[in-house]
């Protein structure tokens, strides 16, 4: 068996053998691999060179920079880097899923216990973060990764930044829409933790909720998203809003009950979050602070990570399992069987596991093309409406492509240091 | 960057003197001496800071990339890493992990303009193979710390802001020797602002006493800012160019 999977793979470096492949990644391709040294399986990430005459990719190398400096449990674990045939690899622990999968997947029920725990994993990576003065930055479910002991680990610090220096002036544009901080969208330069404070209640409520909370379609529509659910922020409420770069007067919208938006979460629930969704971003609770909140000494206590439920792996959903025709669950059972994060459409064959990884990719297709009609009907739909009576799905979420990556890039780059 | 230093890569890997002031064996075999090393280090050092000048970065980028180039000279020899080659590389990276990335053409375009020497002038593809080398004799750790924000936090619990220029100046030269790799930024900006102090003839032994920092150690590294001032007053010229030479001997 051993000689097969050799024949199969091939030898990156002296150390490494590849398997499958995982995704695209934000700069590169991402694959599976075993470790020969220590038998451990990973993931490794190949950073293209030289496509743009610059060297080791920008938002790479930023990665690169911040994760050799954290080391945390709930942080992934960059293992080792090295340069092969031009490229860079680097090389991270395997994580098996991520919390998008967890929340998208009909056949998981989460529990109130199951959400504490993940928020409390999320909030513990982030703590350390802050505690490091690194701003993650681009906080969302695919970006929580999910290990095979049930660990959840924060991912992907292409856009995550050191701050603390006072002036320092950054770009807004950074986090996939959804997530965004109100003090983000109005354009402001100068901002802390607490962006990834409200990314994280994002997350928390997406946990709630089974779907995103607040699924803006454009900058505006976010922010009236944003005042649809807490009611549209009165300069008392938030002193520094006039001020902020981009920012336009709203109609007023007085704020419906908390308790409407999230029926069956509990009053400590509704406390952490609606101090997590507070407007000024002065006044919104700190990561550390948010961990202390009674939401998580009270009853329940939250899972231990390894008890938590989680997607089936790609190789018992797709042969093992007999198909499921549990009307409850909707016509289609959509949740991709594999992270749906890396995974692009992508018609080349995949060497090694081509047969699979194709049904994967129509797979993947179809989830995109029946979402698409859906966009509109979903948002006349009262929030707590699980979309899976219906048998249709959320709209797709936007994320950052390749394109709003060069330009993000360029713009941080411009951006970051203003003539001094 | 306000980040915690006594949690970082950097402060993990402060090195003894002894572990800096290595020669290594292929710069040994061509008769290198110590004193050779330390000195084509501070030409590149001042190469660095020249380069930075025409693309216009932030000195703390300067700082970080002659960190980088130091660094990588206690792992490395000049004569498999070019230092001409590996000073503005290391500004290259620099650049990046600063946030404040200048294009290697442009780089380039400077490197050709500093020297009419065929044999210092290096291409984009030239920067951008020993970017990756750099990378790796760094084991890929990018955070530097520096001396700059710690000193003007000092001087201003001192009250003593008017000694900010005599002191910015000692700590950039300070960047001519090996400290930044041997002790911790604060320490360097201690010795700085006592040399300051002791040439302005400020009283400043209260102030010491209060912070409890090892006065030792703030004076050993204050004696070696003025023994390389000494040292320097012998034109150096000369002896940098006897040690290029000895460098571009084929072993």
């Amino acid at each position: 068996m051993l000689e097969v999977d050799q024949l199969l793979s091939k030898k990156v470096a002296d150390r490494y053998l590849k398997k499958e492949v995982l995704g695209e990644g934000t700069y590169g391709v991402v694959y599976k691999a075993i470790d020969t040294q220590t038998g451990q399986t990973v993931a490794i990430k190949k950073i293209r060179i030289g496509q743009y005459k610059e060297g080791v990719n920008f938002t790479a190398l930023r990665e690169i920079k911040l994760l050799k400096e954290l080391k945390d449990p709930n942080i992934i674990l960059l293992i080792d880097a090295f340069p092969h045939k031009n490229n860079l690899h680097l090389v991270f622990e395997f994580m098996e899923s991520d919390l998008e999968a967890v929340i998208r997947d009909r056949n998981i029920v989460l529990s109130p216990a199951d959400v504490k725990s993940y928020l409390q994993m999320t909030l513990k990576g982030l703590a350390y973060c802050h505690k490091k003065w690194v701003l993650h930055r681009d906080m969302k479910p695919n970006n929580l990764l999910i290990g095979v002991d049930g660990q959840l680990k924060l991912a992907d610090f292409g856009l995550a930044r050191i701050f603390g220096s006072p002036d320092r002036r950054f770009t807004h544009q950074v986090f996939a829409r959804w997530y965004r901080a109100p003090e983000l969208l109005f354009g402001t330069k100068q901002y802390g933790s607490g962006v990834d404070v409200w990314a994280a209640a994002c997350i928390f409520a997406e946990l709630l909720l089974r779907r995103p909370f607040l699924q803006g379609s454009s900058d505006i529509d976010q922010l009236g998203k944003i005042f649809a659910a807490f009611g549209t922020p009165k300069p008392a409420q938030w002193p520094d809003m006039v001020y902020l770069p981009d920012y336009v007067e709203y109609q007023f919208v007085p704020a419906p009950p908390l308790r409407s938006l999230f029926p069956m979460a509990s009053d400590d629930t509704l406390d952490l979050l609606s101090r997590m969704f507070t407007y000024d971003p002065r006044q919104r609770i700190s990561v550390q602070q948010a961990l202390e909140h009674r939401y998580f000494s009270s009853v329940p206590a939250p899972t231990k990570p390894a008890l938590l439920p989680r997607p089936p792996r790609k190789g018992d959903s797709l042969t093992s399992r007999p198909p499921d025709l549990n009307v409850q669950e909707g016509p289609t059972v959509l949740s991709p069987p594999r992270k749906s994060r890396r995974v692009m459409p992508q018609r080349e064959k995949v060497e090694g596991d081509a047969h699979q990884a194709d049904r994967v990719d129509d797979h993947f297709i179809d989830v995109r093309q029946t979402t698409g009609g859906n966009t509109g009907k979903s948002e006349t739909m009262p929030m707590s409406i699980d979309f899976s009576v219906f048998g249709s799905r959320p709209p797709p979420r936007p994320t950052l492509n390749s394109a709003d990556r060069s330009h993000l890039k360029r713009k941080l780059d411009l951006e970051f240091f203003p003539p001094e | 960057m306000a980040a915690n230093f006594w949690a970082s890569s950097h402060y993990k890997q402060l090195l003894e003197q002894e572990e800096v002031d290595v020669v290594h064996s292929p710069d040994k075999e061509k008769g290198f001496t110590l004193e050779d090393f330390k000195l084509i280090k501070m030409q590149m050092s001042n190469y660095i800071a020249k380069l930075a000048q025409y693309v216009k970065v932030r000195q703390r980028v300067v700082a970080t990339a002659i960190t980088y180039m130091r660094r990588v000279y206690t792992r490395k020899s000049m004569t498999e890493y070019e230092p001409h080659l590996v000073a503005p590389t290391c500004l290259y990276l620099a650049s990046k992990a600063e946030e404040s990335t200048v294009q290697a053409r442009l780089l380039v375009f400077y490197i050709k303009k500093q020297y009419n020497d065929e044999k210092y002038r290096y291409e984009i593809k030239d920067i951008l193979e020993m970017e990756m080398k750099v990378l790796e004799a760094l084991n890929y750790y990018l955070v530097v710390y520096h001396p700059y924000r710690p000193l003007s936090q000092l001087l201003q619990d001192a009250g003593m802001t008017e000694l900010t220029q005599l002191s910015w100046g000692l700590l950039n030269d300070t960047y001519k020797m090996d400290v930044i790799l041997i002790y911790p930024p604060y320490m360097i900006a201690l010795a700085c602002i006592y040399i300051a102090s002791v040439l302005k003839e400020k009283d400043t032994t209260a102030w010491f006493e209060e912070l409890r920092a090892d006065m030792n150690v703030v004076k050993n590294i204050s004696m070696e800012l003025l023994d390389f001032y000494d040292s320097q007053k012998v034109t150096a010229d000369e002896r940098i160019g006897a040690a290029l030479h000895k460098l571009a001997l084929k072993p």
